[in-house]
C-alpha cells in the first residue's frame, strides 16, 4: 500500500502539556483510518496539525512524498470537516458547498454553470439534491453533516479529515451516517482519517484503527486484531469491553495451566467469562477468579452482570442472550468467574 | 363529560384573564405616554398661533411657514447631511475597532475590559465631553498650536471650531461607541471554526472578510446605525455648543421655538423629526431581519 499521507516524529506541546509526542503514522491510498483515543489523547491536535491549523514543534508531514509541514492550510489539498460542521449560517446549502469552488484564492471556478454542475453532483452524492435552496437553519443535524462533507469533497481533496463527525448526531442517525460515510468514500476512492472517542465507531468504520494514548501511538491494526488482541492493557481499557485486573498475587487465579495463571495484568473480555458456583472445581483448560456478585443490567440482546473482585474493582460479565440463558445470582454471594485458557491476555507489570 | 368540558372552559377563561392582566399595564403606558402625546403633537401642529397665545382653531399656517422658510427647511437638510456624515464616520471608525475587539481579542475577559475602556469617557458629563472640544479645536487651541509648532501651517486654521466640521467631530466622538458595541457583540459571536473552514476551503483573508465576517456582522452594524441615527437626528446640544449657533438642526429649532412659547411651530418640527426617524429606522431594519439574526 502506497502512503498518501505520512507523519514523521510529530511533536507538539501547549506549555507543559504534551499533546503529541514524536508520533509517526502513515495513511494509505484509498484507506479509511479511524483514530481512536480518549479526550486529551492528542487526536484533535494531530488532525489540526495535518490540516495545517497548527504547526508541530518537530517532525514533518508528507503528502504524496512531498513535505507540507509549513504549507498554509488551503494549499495542502486536505479537506477538513470540523466537529460542529462549521457551515456558513447566512448562506444556502448550495452556496455553502459552492464556497470553495467560487472563492478559493488559487484556481477558482468562475464559470457559473460548472459550479452548478459540480455542486449539483456533490449534493446528489450525499443525497441532498433537493435541498440546495434551503437555508442552513432549515435542515437537520444529519443533513448538516452531509453538507459539511459535500463542501469539503467538492474541491477534490486528496485526503479528508473528519473530527468526531458523528459526535453531534443522535444514536439512530449515527448508525446511518456510518454506512453513508463508507459508501461515499468507496465511491470517491480517497483516503479518510476519522477521529473519534467512540470505540464502536472506530471498529465499525476503520480499515485500520490507530489508538492514540497521551500523544503517542499505542497500537495500529485492523479492527479485528485490535478488538481481540489489544497490544497493552491501556489499549484494552479504551475498548471498553475488557475486565482489567492484576493477578495473581492480589487476585488469586486458579487453574491447572501454570502459564495461564502467572503473575501479570489480566485482560479478559466481558463476554468470554462464565459464572459458576464457587464449589465448582476449575476444569483443565480453564482459569478462574473469585468475585462477589453485585447486580445485573438487562439491555435487550444481552445482559450484564457486575461483580466485585478481590481488589475491590468491578468485574463485568456479558451474556449474549442469543446463545446463553440469563441466570439468577444472589447479591453479596461469591462466585467463580471462569474463562477458557487462551481467552485471557496477560501483560507483564502493572501501571 | 360536562364536568371535563367545564374545566376546560374554566382553564380557557383563566388563560385569557392572565393574558389580559399581563398586557394591560404596558398597553396603558404606551397609550398614555406615547400614542396620545404623539397624536396631540400632530393636532397642535395645526393650531393657530399668535404672539403670546395659541388657540385650537385649525390652520396650515405653521406648516406653510416651515416649508417656505429657507432657515427652517434648511435645518431639515442640515440635519440630514450631518446625520449621514456622522453615520458614515461612526461606521468607518467604529467597524475596525469592533473588528479588533470582537475577532482579534480571543480572551472574553479582555474583550469585556476593552469594551468597558471604550465607555470610560461616558463617566464624565455630556456637556464636559462636548465643551472639551473647544480648547482642542479653537483658534488658539491644541490642534492649531501643534500644527504651527511643527511648521505645517503659518496661520491658525479658523474653520476648526464653530463650523459644521466641529459639530461632526464632536458627534462622531460621542456616538462612535454606540456603533462599536453592537458590532463587536456580533463579531464575537462568529464561530472561529467558520473562519478556519473558509480558510481550509482556500479563501484568502479579504474574501473571508467580505463573504463571511461582514455579512454575519451586519445585524450589529444595523443596530449600531439605529442607535446613532436616533441620537444624532434628535441632537441639539452638540450643535449648540460647538457651532456657535451657526448650525441649526431640527432639534435646535424645537428648543428655541418652545423657549419662545411657539408651541404650534415646535409641534410641526416635532412631527417632521418623528417622521424622519421613523423612515430611517424602518429603512435600516429592511437591510437585515433582526428577529431572525438575534
Amino acid at each position: 500500500m502506497t502512503a498518501v499521507l505520512e507523519l514523521n516524529g510529530i511533536s507538539k506541546a501547549y506549555g507543559e502539556d504534551v499533546a503529541l509526542d514524536a508520533l509517526s503514522l502513515s495513511l494509505g491510498q484509498n484507506e479509511y483510518m479511524a483514530l481512536l483515543g480518549p479526550s486529551g489523547s492528542g487526536k484533535s491536535t494531530l488532525l489540526r496539525v495535518i490540516a495545517g491549523f497548527e504547526k508541530p514543534e518537530t517532525g514533518e508531514v508528507l503528502l504524496n512524498g512531498k513535505p507540507i509541514t509549513n504549507m498554509p492550510a488551503h494549499e495542502r489539498g486536505i479537506g477538513f470537516v470540523s466537529q460542529g460542521f462549521a457551515l456558513f449560517p447566512h448562506m444556502t446549502v448550495f452556496d455553502n458547498v459552492a464556497f470553495g469552488l467560487r472563492f478559493r484564492e488559487v484556481n477558482a471556478v468562475t464559470n457559473a454553470s460548472e459550479v452548478e454542475r459540480r455542486v449539483g453532483d456533490m449534493l446528489e452524492l450525499v443525497g441532498l439534491a433537493e435541498l440546495g435552496d434551503r437555508a442552513i437553519g432549515e435542515i437537520s443535524g444529519g443533513q448538516k453533516q452531509r453538507v459539511a462533507l459535500a463542501r469539503t469533497l467538492v474541491a477534490d481533496p486528496k485526503v479528508i479529515l473528519l473530527d468526531e463527525p458523528l459526535g453531534a448526531l443522535d444514536a439512530n442517525l449515527r448508525a446511518r451516517m456510518r454506512g453513508e460515510l463508507r459508501r461515499i468514500r468507496k465511491k470517491l476512492g480517497i483516503s479518510f482519517m476519522h477521529v473519534t472517542g467512540n470505540e464502536q465507531e472506530a471498529l465499525a468504520m476503520g480499515d485500520r484503527v490507530a489508538v492514540l494514548d497521551t500523544g503517542r501511538l499505542a497500537q495500529i491494526s485492523d479492527p479485528d486484531t485490535l478488538f481481540n488482541r489489544p497490544a497493552s492493557s491501556r489499549v484494552a481499557r479504551f475498548l471498553n469491553c475488557y475486565n482489567i485486573f492484576a493477578g495473581n498475587e492480589r487476585a488469586a487465579i486458579s487453574g491447572a495451566d501454570s502459564e495461564a495463571t502467572r503473575d501479570g495484568e489480566y485482560c479478559i473480555r466481558f463476554d468470554k467469562i462464565h459464572v459458576a458456583p464457587v464449589s465448582d472445581v476449575t476444569d483443565v483448560g480453564k482459569a478462574s477468579v473469585i468475585a462477589t456478585y453485585i447486580t445485573s443490567e438487562y439491555s435487550g440482546p444481552s445482559i450484564m452482570y457486575f461483580f466485585k473482585g478481590a481488589d475491590e474493582k468491578v468485574l463485568e460479565v456479558e451474556y449474549h442472550l442469543s446463545h446463553r440463558k440469563p441466570e439468577e445470582f444472589v447479591a453479596g454471594a461469591k462466585y467463580s468467574l471462569q474463562w477458557a485458557v487462551g481467552d485471557e491476555l496477560i501483560f507483564d507489570g502493572s501501571e | 363529560m360536562t364536568n371535563s368540558s367545564d374545566i376546560a372552559k374554566e382553564e380557557d377563561r383563566r388563560t385569557k384573564r392572565i393574558t389580559l392582566a399581563l398586557l394591560t399595564p404596558g398597553t396603558l403606558w404606551m397609550l398614555l405616554f406615547l400614542i396620545v402625546p404623539m397624536l396631540m403633537m400632530v393636532y397642535v401642529s395645526f393650531w393657530t398661533q399668535t404672539t403670546f397665545t395659541i388657540v385650537p382653531t385649525l390652520t396650515l399656517k405653521s406648516w406653510i411657514t416651515f416649508f417656505s422658510s429657507d432657515t427652517y427647511f434648511g435645518a431639515l437638510l442640515t440635519t440630514g447631511r450631518i446625520w449621514l456624515t456622522v453615520l458614515f464616520l461612526t461606521i468607518i471608525i467604529g467597524y475596525p475597532v469592533a473588528l479588533f475587539i470582537g475577532l482579534f481579542i480571543k480572551n472574553k475577559t479582555i474583550q469585556t475590559v476593552v469594551l468597558v475602556l471604550c465607555v470610560i469617557p461616558f463617566w464624565t458629563s455630556f456637556l464636559i465631553r462636548v465643551l472639551a472640544w473647544r480648547p482642542m479645536l479653537g483658534k488658539e487651541g491644541a490642534v492649531n498650536i501643534v500644527l504651527e509648532k511643527i511648521g505645517l501651517i503659518t496661520h491658525p486654521i479658523e474653520m476648526l471650531l464653530f463650523t459644521e466640521f466641529s459639530v461632526v467631530i464632536g458627534m462622531t466622538q460621542i456616538y462612535v461607541v454606540f456603533m462599536v458595541g453592537p458590532i463587536a457583540f456580533m463579531l464575537a459571536r462568529i464561530d472561529q471554526s467558520l473562519i478556519e473552514a473558509a480558510r481550509d476551503l482556500g479563501a484568502n483573508t479579504w474574501r473571508i472578510f467580505r463573504t463571511i465576517i461582514l455579512p454575519l456582522s451586519m445585524p450589529g452594524v444595523v443596530v449600531g446605525a439605529i442607535f446613532v441615527s436616533v441620537m444624532v437626528l434628535g441632537e441639539f446640544a452638540t450643535s449648540g455648543a460647538l457651532s456657535g449657533r451657526k448650525v441649526n438642526l431640527l432639534g435646535n429649532i424645537i428648543v428655541t421655538q418652545v423657549g419662545s412659547l411657539k408651541w404650534a411651530f415646535a409641534a410641526v418640527v416635532g412631527v417632521i423629526l418623528t417622521a424622519v426617524m421613523a423612515v430611517v429606522v424602518a429603512g435600516l431594519l429592511r437591510i437585515v431581519d433582526l428577529r431572525k439574526e438575534l
